[in-house]
């Protein structure tokens, strides 16, 4: 710029000079006001051409040259004609508008062209990150384009962690030292942090423009949510330009962008995983339920004909004792998928009338002639669970209560709201459970001391039955009756019927 | 009542499974009195591929399909089989799904039974599918009675006991998709598509509630059902006799 701007002085003084000098050989034969209109012409070139300074300049040398050369008497500047004062005040006035009026558009043009060229690399950046094979090499590039427009030593992005601190995704430029720990807490509490050239560091600036800054620590957020931290660190003090800020913030949101983009792709991955890890346990659980099934499909099925041909009890033995090894195989397969956080309930909202209907329904064998009361509010219940689960268990029960009560002993089920929740009670005239072992019972494979011993099972009922009840958003506890039996009290969440206007 | 061949077609990999089933399903275990006059003929076919080309072949009354078979899985073969025949499909499954269930019946299965199952259920439920489909269903002109109800379908009049009783709109449409379809389990796929036609919006989430009320106004006791019994995860099944499964 320096070598440039010296050329335009001399060659618009020279321009000017040889102007005079022309003008000078042909002054006989021209009037006043062509003498004003040919400088005139040397200023708005001078102005369009070298800018303000210049085209003043040539303003003002073009007036004393007016003056001294070619108004009355000549080689002077004394002016004999009041009128000419005239002509040459409005040379002088038009020549500075003039001047004035150019240098705004060159400015402005300048300042527009600076701003495409911003705008066109932001845009090339942008689309050169989307085009990024994978979110890191996007972060580089974008760090690149940082460092070198900003003349930094060194730029560098940081994560932040799914379980807090902040993690480099990206560096660019020479390295650093280790980096300083305040960046682990910049993040959450504060927007940006500059270090000073005297070394102070001051949180949170009005702005960056003007500051002498070593090293400027900036919060990257999306919407809102601090996602990392940009950290530009200069290898000496820099004063930032408006122009500069203005692209850092834009670059920043880039990073930011950058950043987030390297998180979702962490979590899909584990996503990922974890469905193909979901895949493999459900093929595998559905393979050993199929091969445990298939021979017992068989069993039952030849001891069935052996009955049928020649009636016998050991035939029909080996058909209950096959039903209880499918019964423990369905336990053993639901145990395994609860433990393993596998049960996916299928919530809909459904009616506690129906629950118990299909319950009573499904454990008829179990309840045998005993009396069921069941005791339900007028108002129809409904909450919103999966059915065959909460099936499962309300069975689980029945059959437990039947188990452990006398043999012609009722049983009670009662149901009620109780606040957001919709409570079932399943009571037994039993021994109930020994204090101290109220939750104890819960626990698989546990059998109480006093199990009867024709009680069939292997104790996976009960845990079950919670982990069921728990992955549907209910609870499954045991209480004491005070007439000595057992009470086990289901919940589940409450929901809202149809409106009037459905039914 | 039926003369000449009754034709059963078996579809099941494990042959120790077919043929426990072909011993069972005998003539008077399937047709009670009427045994006499007619025979029955069992085919088996331990593929998917020779399962489809013997029901194309042979038209049985009725097929026991497996779907854990090597080739094929179920529910196509379900889908292929139902696509050109109107024989009664009961599926047998070792997989205890609801979801698997739904689907199977939604497909074009009639009945589904879990492994291991009971021979005597089975030819219980084989039974039932060729009971049903030799008699005609009803019409949307019929009325029907069951129980204590009469329901005059074109009327849109129902009564107990000769008294009529209100039931709002869909109330009414859930009754008449149960009526016109004695014994059969419906989906709740089915049922939404009868009641509430292709139409998005709040009510069909609420289609357990509507059963609620249906059965509060129908049952004498709602938790003990005697014509409206809920197949879990699955759907409802209407029947007419008043049978109480317990």
């Amino acid at each position: 710029m320096k070598a440039s701007s010296w050329r335009q002085w001399v060659l618009w003084l020279g321009v000017l000079c040889a102007t005079a000098a022309l003008l000078l050989l042909v002054r006989q034969r021209l009037d006043k006001a062509h003498f004003a209109l040919v400088f005139l012409l040397v200023v708005l070139g001078s102005s369009a051409a070298g800018g303000r300074a210049i085209g003043l300049t040539v303003a003002g040398g073009a007036f004393l040259a007016f003056n001294y050369f070619f108004l009355p008497p000549y080689y002077t500047f004394i002016i004999a004609d009041p009128f000419d004062w005239l002509v040459l005040v409005t040379f002088l006035a038009t020549g500075i508008v003039a001047a004035q009026l150019l240098y705004r558009a060159r400015r402005n043009t300048d300042a527009a062209v600076a701003r495409a060229r911003e705008v066109d690399r932001l845009a090339t950046l942008g689309a050169e990150t989307l085009a990024a094979p994978s979110a890191a090499a996007a972060l580089d590039a974008i760090a690149e384009v940082i460092r070198s427009s900003l003349n930094a030593r060194e730029v560098e992005f940081y994560r932040r962690a799914e379980a807090g601190g902040l993690h480099r995704t990206t560096r660019a430029g020479r390295a650093n030292a280790a980096s300083s720990p305040m960046t682990a807490w910049y993040g959450d509490r504060v927007r940006a942090a500059v270090v000073l050239e005297d070394g102070t560091t001051r949180m949170d600036p009005a702005g960056l423009v003007g500051l002498n800054v070593v090293m400027i620590d900036r919060a990257l957020n999306v919407r809102e949510q601090a996602v990392g931290v940009l950290r530009v660190a200069f290898a000496t003090s820099t004063t930032l330009t408006a122009d500069s800020a203005r692209l850092l913030d834009a670059l920043a949101y880039y990073a930011a962008l950058g950043v987030e983009r390297v998180r979702l792709e962490a979590t899909a991955e584990r996503a990922e995983a974890e469905r193909r890890v979901e895949s493999l346990r459900n093929a595998l659980l559905m393979a050993v339920s199929h091969d445990l099934r298939t021979p017992l499909t068989t069993i039952k099925a030849l001891a069935h004909e052996i009955s049928a041909t020649a009636p016998s009890s050991a035939a029909r033995v080996i058909e209950s004792e096959a039903d209880r090894l499918d019964a423990l195989v369905g336990d053993l397969l639901d145990l395994s998928r609860i433990q393993a956080g596998a049960v996916q309930p299928i919530l809909a909202v459904n009616t506690v009338d129906e629950l118990i209907g299909a319950a009573l329904q499904r454990a008829h064998g179990a309840i045998g002639s005993r009396a069921v009361a069941v005791s339900l509010p007028d108002e129809m219940l409904i909450a919103r669970f999966d059915l065959t689960q909460s099936l499962r268990i309300l069975v689980n029960l029945l059959e437990n209560a039947a188990k452990y009560s006398a043999a012609n002993a009722g049983i009670e089920i009662s149901a009620c709201l109780d606040g957001d929740m919709v409570r079932l009670d399943v009571s037994d005239d039993g021994a109930g459970v020994r204090s101290g072992e109220e939750e104890r019972i819960f626990e698989p494979f546990y059998r109480p001391a006093d199990t009867p011993p024709d009680a069939r099972g292997a104790g996976l009922g009960l845990s079950i039955s919670r982990g069921l009840a728990e992955a549907q958003g209910g609870t499954l506890r045991y209480q004491a009756r005070a007439t000595g039996g057992a009470t086990f009290v289901l919940k589940l969440p409450r929901a809202a019927g149809p409106t009037l206007r459905f039914l | 009542m039926p003369s000449g061949h009754l034709t059963i077609l078996l579809v099941d990999d494990e042959v120790p499974i077919r043929r426990a089933l072909r011993h069972a399903l005998t003539p008077a275990a399937l047709l009670g009195g009427d045994a006499e006059e007619v025979t029955v003929r069992v085919l088996e076919a331990g593929t998917a591929r020779e399962g489809i080309d013997l029901a194309a072949a042979e038209q049985p009354a009725l097929i026991v399909l497996d779907l854990g078979l090597p080739d094929q899985p179920g529910l196509d073969v379900c889908r292929e089989i139902r696509r050109w025949s109107e024989a009664p499909i009961l599926v047998l499954s070792a997989r205890h799904q609801d979801t698997e269930k739904a689907a199977l019946l939604d497909a074009g299965a009639d009945d589904y039974m879990t492994k291991p199952f009971s021979t005597i259920e089975l030819v219980a439920r084989v039974r039932a599918q060729l009971r049903r489909a030799r008699t005609a269903a009803p019409t949307a002109a019929a009325t029907i009675t069951f129980g204590e109800w009469t329901v005059d379908l074109q009327r849109r009049r129902i009564e107990r006991a000769g008294l009529p009783v209100h039931f709002t709109p869909t109330e009414f449409a859930l009754l008449r998709a149960f009526v016109l379809h004695p014994r059969q389990t419906l989906t709740h796929r089915q049922l939404f598509a009868a009641v509430w036609g292709n139409a998005e919006g709040d009510a069909p989430q609420y289609l357990r509630v509507y059963i609620g009320h249906l059965r509060r106004k129908l049952e004498r006791d709602p938790v003990r059902p005697q014509f409206i019994h809920t197949e879990s995860g699955v759907g409802y099944r209407f029947e007419p006799d008043g049978v109480r499964a317990a």
